[in-house]
C-alpha cells in the first residue's frame, strides 16, 4: 500500500515537473564544444568562434562551402601598381546592427585596429601582416596598400581577423563591452550571452544578402561530445559540431536524426625524427610508410570518417595534387628493403602521441602492430597534448615518429607546408633542406596563383620523395543534425552561415 | 576554546594557501594558454605566442604571477579569464549557486533514501532484506560517476524521454545529476547508517526502551536515531570533500553550469585565472565544512579542544 502511494506520489510530482521538450517554431539550436568568452574577430582564433563569427559579421570577401571567394561586404576588387594596391568598392546602403552605416570608414577602423596595438594582444594580426594600411579612397572606396606579397590574403579577408566591425560602437562602448555584446552587419543580431552557457541571436531583417528564414538561432556551449550526442537523441539540439566517432552508426539509425561527414581541413601523419637512428636512412623511412596499411585503419577504426591522403594537406586544400598517389601498402617489400637498409629484426622505434586522443591512440596501436610485422618494435609513448606540442617537438626531443595534427580554415597548402618544412620553424625541429626552403618561399611570394600550385604540388611530391613524414590521413568534418532542420549550408571548417537555414 | 579556534583556523588557511600554490605552479607546468588561444590559425608565428603571452601577463617569474593573484583573491577579484577577459568572480559567481544546489539536493536525496534502508537493514542484520540492501549497496558503490550518469541519461532522457539529458531548463534539470550523485553517495551512507544503528541497538538504553513496552518505531526513530545522529552528521560533513570532488566529473557530463564544469573547461582551455578562482573557492569550502566539523566535535568533546 505504502509503495503504492509513494509510486503515485512520484508519478503526480513526475507529471508536473516534466515539461514537453518541443522547440520554439523558427528557432534552431546548436551545439558549440567551446565557449570562446568573446565575440570581438580579433580576440581569439578559435574554431568555436568561427562557428558564430559568420552569423554576426561580414567581411569584404565571403567564402562559400564549396570554397568559391564571392563578394561580401565589397562589391569587387581588383589589384593595381604591380599588385602593390587592393582596391575594393564597397557595397552601399548597408548597417550595422546599431543602425551606424558601412562605409570606407569603418574598414579602415576596422584594419588600423587589427594591424594596431589592439590587433598585437591577439592571435589575428600575424595573419595580415601583409598589409601595411588602409587608404581611404572615397566613401565606397578603399585601397589597401600591401608591402610585400601574400597569395592567400583574399581567403584570410574572408573570415575571423578581417571581419568589419562597427567603428562608432565600439569607440563609445569600448572594446570589453564589444566583447560581450557584439554588433556586426551581418545575418544574424545578437540578443543575449551567458558566458558558458548559451549566446542567442535574433533574425536581422534587414540583411543587405535577405533576410534569414529562421526567427532565432540559439548555441549552447557543451563540451562533452557524448552529452552533445544525448541532447541530440532527445530532440533539443538541431545541430551538434562534435559526436563521438562511436556514436554516428546509433545517430544514424535515429528516424529524426541524421549525420553529415564531409572533407575536412585536419590532416594527420606520423612525421620522422630524421636524425635519430634507423631514421636517418631514407629508405627505411620509406619500407615504414609502405608497412601501415591506412586503408584499413581508417576502414575499422575510423569507421570510415576520413580519406587517404599522400601529403600533409586535406582534399580540399589548395596545393593538393589528385595525381600524387600515396606509397602503396606492402609489406613484403618493406621487410626486404629494411634487410637491404641493415636494420636488424626487433630493432626498437619510439611513437610520441597526444594520450588524451583516445582515436589516435587506437590508430598508433595498429601503426605499432603493423610495424611488428615487418620487424621493428614501436614503443608508444602518450604526452599530454600541450607538453607535447610546447616542449617535445619544438625542442626536437621526440621518438623516431611522432604524430603531427594540422588544418586551417584556410585550406591551403602554404602554411602547413611553410610551419612544417621551413627551417627552424616551430614544427621542423630536424630537417635543414634549402631546396625546400626554396620552393617554400617562391611560393609565398608570388601573387600568380598557377605557380603557386605548381610549386605546392612540387613540394608535396618532393616531402614524399624524401619520406620526411608517413601522411595518414584527412579527418572528415562531422554533424550531428536533427532532420527537421534543413538547408543547413553546412561547411568544412565549421564557420556557420544560416542564412537559408529552416526548422519545421 | 579560543586558542582551539585560532590554531584550526590558521591550519586551513595554510591549506588553502599550499592547495593554491600548489595548483598554480602545476597548471603553468601542463601547457602554454597562448598555443590553445591561437588554435586554428594560419601561421601563428613565435612572436605572436610571445605577444599574447605578454598580453596575459605570463611573460613575468611565477612568483609575481602567484602575489598578484593572492593580492586579488583577497580582495575577492579572482583575475579574468584567459578565455575572453571575463572576470572570473563574475563566472564563479554564476556558477556557484548551481553547484551548491547540486550538492544539496544530492545530499538531501540521499540522506532520505539511506536513514530508512540502513535502519532496516540494522534491524533485520543477517535476514534476507538485510543482504538485500546490502548487496544493492555494494553494487551502488562500484559505479564509477560517470558511467552511471551516462547510463541514467540514457535510460531517463533517451529511452525513455521524461527528464532533460543535460544544462539548465528550471528545476526539472537538477533531478538526473542529483539522482546520479545521491546514488553514489547513498551506497556509502547506507553502510554507515546500518554499523551505526548496530551499535546504538546494542545499547543498554535501547533494551530499558523495549523492556518499558514502547512501540519499535518509537525506538529506532526516537530513541535509536538521536544517538547516532552525531557520528552521522560528522561522517557526512567529512563526505563533503568527496561529493565536490564527484561533482566536478558529473557536473561535467551533464553540462552543469557549475564550478566542476567550469573547473573542467578551464583545465582544457588553460584558463589559469579560473583554475585557481575556482580550486580555491572549492578548496574555501571544503576547508571550512571540515573546519566547522572540527568545531563541532570540539563542542560536544571537551577531550579534543583541551589537547
Amino acid at each position: 500500500m505504502k509503495l503504492k502511494t509513494l509510486l503515485a506520489t512520484t508519478s503526480l510530482v513526475l507529471t508536473c515537473l516534466v515539461t514537453p521538450v518541443t522547440h520554439a517554431a523558427g528557432t534552431l539550436t546548436v551545439a558549440l564544444h567551446q565557449d570562446p568568452g568573446n565575440w570581438d574577430p580579433i580576440a581569439t582564433f578559435l574554431v568555436s568562434w568561427g562557428a558564430v563569427g559568420s552569423q554576426v559579421f561580414d567581411g569584404l570577401i565571403m567564402r562559400t562551402p564549396d570554397m568559391k571567394l564571392v563578394p561580401g561586404l565589397a562589391t569587387k576588387w581588383e589589384f593595381l601598381d604591380k599588385n602593390t594596391k587592393l582596391r575594393f568598392t564597397l557595397r552601399q546602403n548597408v548597417k550595422f546592427h546599431n543602425g551606424e552605416p558601412f562605409d570606407a570608414e569603418a574598414v579602415k577602423f576596422t584594419f588600423d585596429r587589427l594591424l594596431g596595438e589592439e590587433g598585437k594582444k591577439g592571435p589575428q594580426q600575424s595573419n595580415y601582416n601583409a598589409i601595411e594600411k588602409v587608404v581611404i579612397v572615397n566613401a565606397t572606396t578603399v585601397d589597401f596598400i600591401l608591402k610585400s606579397p601574400d597569395p592567400v590574403l583574399l581567403t584570410k579577408l574572408s573570415g575571423y581577423g578581417a571581419m568589419i566591425v562597427p567603428p562608432r560602437y565600439i569607440k563609445e562602448k569600448g572594446s570589453q563591452f564589444f566583447g560581450m555584446n557584439p554588433v556586426g552587419t551581418g545575418p544574424f543580431k545578437f540578443s543575449d550571452y551567458k558566458p558558458k552557457i548559451s549566446l542567442s541571436f535574433d533574425r536581422n531583417g534587414a540583411y543587405w544578402g535577405g533576410a534569414p528564414k529562421l526567427d532565432q538561432l540559439v548555441y549552447r556551449f557543451i563540451s562533452e561530445p557524448a552529452t552533445q550526442a544525448a541532447e541530440l537523441q532527445s530532440g533539443r539540439l538541431d545541430v551538434a559540431n562534435q559526436v563521438p566517432l562511436a556514436m554516428i552508426e546509433t545517430l544514424r539509425k535515429d528516424p529524426k536524426l541524421t549525420v553529415a561527414s564531409m572533407d575536412g581541413p585536419v590532416a594527420l601523419a606520423l612525421r620522422y625524427n630524421t636524425q635519430r637512428g634507423i631514421m636517418k636512412d631514407r629508405e627505411v623511412r620509406k619500407a615504414l610508410t609502405m608497412a601501415v596499411d591506412r586503408d584499413t585503419i581508417i576502414k575499422v577504426i575510423l569507421l570510415g570518417h576520413a580519406k587517404p591522403i599522400a601529403s600533409f594537406q586535406g582534399l580540399l586544400s589548395f596545393g593538393n595534387d589528385p595525381a600524387l598517389k600515396p606509397l602503396p601498402f606492402n609489406p613484403a617489400l618493406a621487410k626486404t628493403m629494411l634487410q637491404k637498409a641493415g636494420v636488424k629484426p626487433g630493432t626498437q622505434i619510439q611513437l610520441d602521441f597526444r594520450g588524451p586522443d583516445s582515436n589516435f591512440r587506437e590508430v598508433a596501436q595498429a601503426v605499432a602492430g603493423y610495424l611488428q610485422a615487418v620487424g621493428v618494435t614501436v614503443s608508444l609513448k602518450p604526452y599530454e597534448t600541450n607538453v607535447l606540442l610546447n616542449d617535445i617537438i619544438p625542442n626536437g626531443k621526440t621518438g623516431e615518429m611522432w604524430q603531427n595534427q594540422w588544418g586551417g580554415w584556410t585550406f591551403d597548402y602554404d602554411n602547413t607546408a611553410y610551419a612544417m618544412y621551413y627551417t627552424k620553424q616551430r614544427w621542423n625541429p630536424f630537417d635543414d633542406d634549402a631546396k625546400l626552403n626554396a620552393l617554400l618561399h617562391t611560393q609565398r611570394n608570388t601573387w600568380d596563383q598557377a605557380v603557386r600550385k605548381s610549386t605546392l604540388n612540387e613540394i608535396s611530391r618532393y616531402v614524399a620523395d624524401q619520406a620526411l613524414e608517413m601522411p595518414l590521413y584527412s579527418l572528415n568534418t562531422t554533424y550531428g543534425l536533427n532532420k527537421r532542420a534543413k538547408n543547413l549550408a553546412l561547411p568544412a571548417d565549421g564557420r556557420f552561415r544560416f542564412v537559408d537555414a529552416t526548422v519545421d | 576554546m579560543s586558542g582551539f579556534l585560532i590554531k584550526r583556523l590558521l591550519q586551513a588557511i595554510f591549506v588553502v594557501l599550499v592547495v593554491t600554490l600548489f595548483v598554480s605552479y602545476a597548471v603553468r607546468l601542463s601547457g602554454d594558454p597562448a598555443l590553445m588561444l591561437s588554435q586554428g590559425a594560419g601561421s601563428v608565428t613565435e612572436e605572436d605566442l610571445q605577444n599574447i603571452r605578454t598580453g596575459l601577463g605570463l611573460d613575468r617569474p611565477f612568483l609575481v604571477q602567484y602575489g598578484d593573484f593572492l593580492g586579488g583573491a583577497v580582495q575577492g577579484d579572482f583575475g579574468l579569464s584567459f578565455m575572453g577577459g571575463t572576470p572570473v568572480a563574475q563566472l564563479m559567481g554564476d556558477a556557484l549557486p548551481a553547484t551548491l544546489a547540486l550538492a544539496f539536493v544530492s545530499l538531501l536525496l540521499s540522506i532520505v533514501v539511506s536513514v530508512p534502508l540502513g535502519i532496516k537493514a540494522a534491524v533485520n542484520k543477517g535476514k534476507g532484506v538485510d543482504q538485500f540492501i546490502r548487496i544493492i549497496s555494494l553494487v551502488g558503490l562500484s559505479f564509477p560517476n560517470f558511467w552511471l550518469a551516462i547510463m541514467l541519461v540514457l535510460l531517463l532522457s533517451i529511452t525513455f524521454p521524461l527528464l532533460p539529458p543535460s544544462g539548465w531548463d528550471g528545476a526539472i534539470s537538477l533531478v538526473l545529476p542529483a539522482l546520479t550523485m545521491a546514488i553514489i553517495l547513498s551506497a556509502t551512507n547506507v553502510r554507515l547508517v546500518r554499523t551505526a544503528m548496530l551499535e546504538t541497538l546494542s545499547a543498554q538504553y535501547i533494551m530499558v526502551a523495549r523492556s518499558k513496552g514502547l512501540r519499535e518505531r518509537v525506538v529506532l526513530y526516537k530513541h535509536a536515531l538521536r544517538n547516532c545522529a552525531i557520528p552521522l552528521i560528522t561522517y557526512i560533513g567529512l563526505q563533503f570533500g568527496n561529493l565536490i570532488g564527484g561533482l566536478v566529473v558529473v557536473e561535467k557530463v551533464f553540462n552543469w553550469p557549475g564550478l566542476g564544469t567550469l573547473a573542467f573547461d578551464a583545465i582544457a582551455n588553460r584558463d589559469y585565472p579560473v583554475l585557481q578562482g575556482t580550486v580555491t573557492v572549492l578548496a574555501v569550502i571544503i576547508v571550512a565544512v571540515n573546519l566547522l566539523v572540527d568545531i563541532a566535535y570540539g563542542l560536544v568533546d571537551p577531550r579534543i579542544r583541551n589537547k
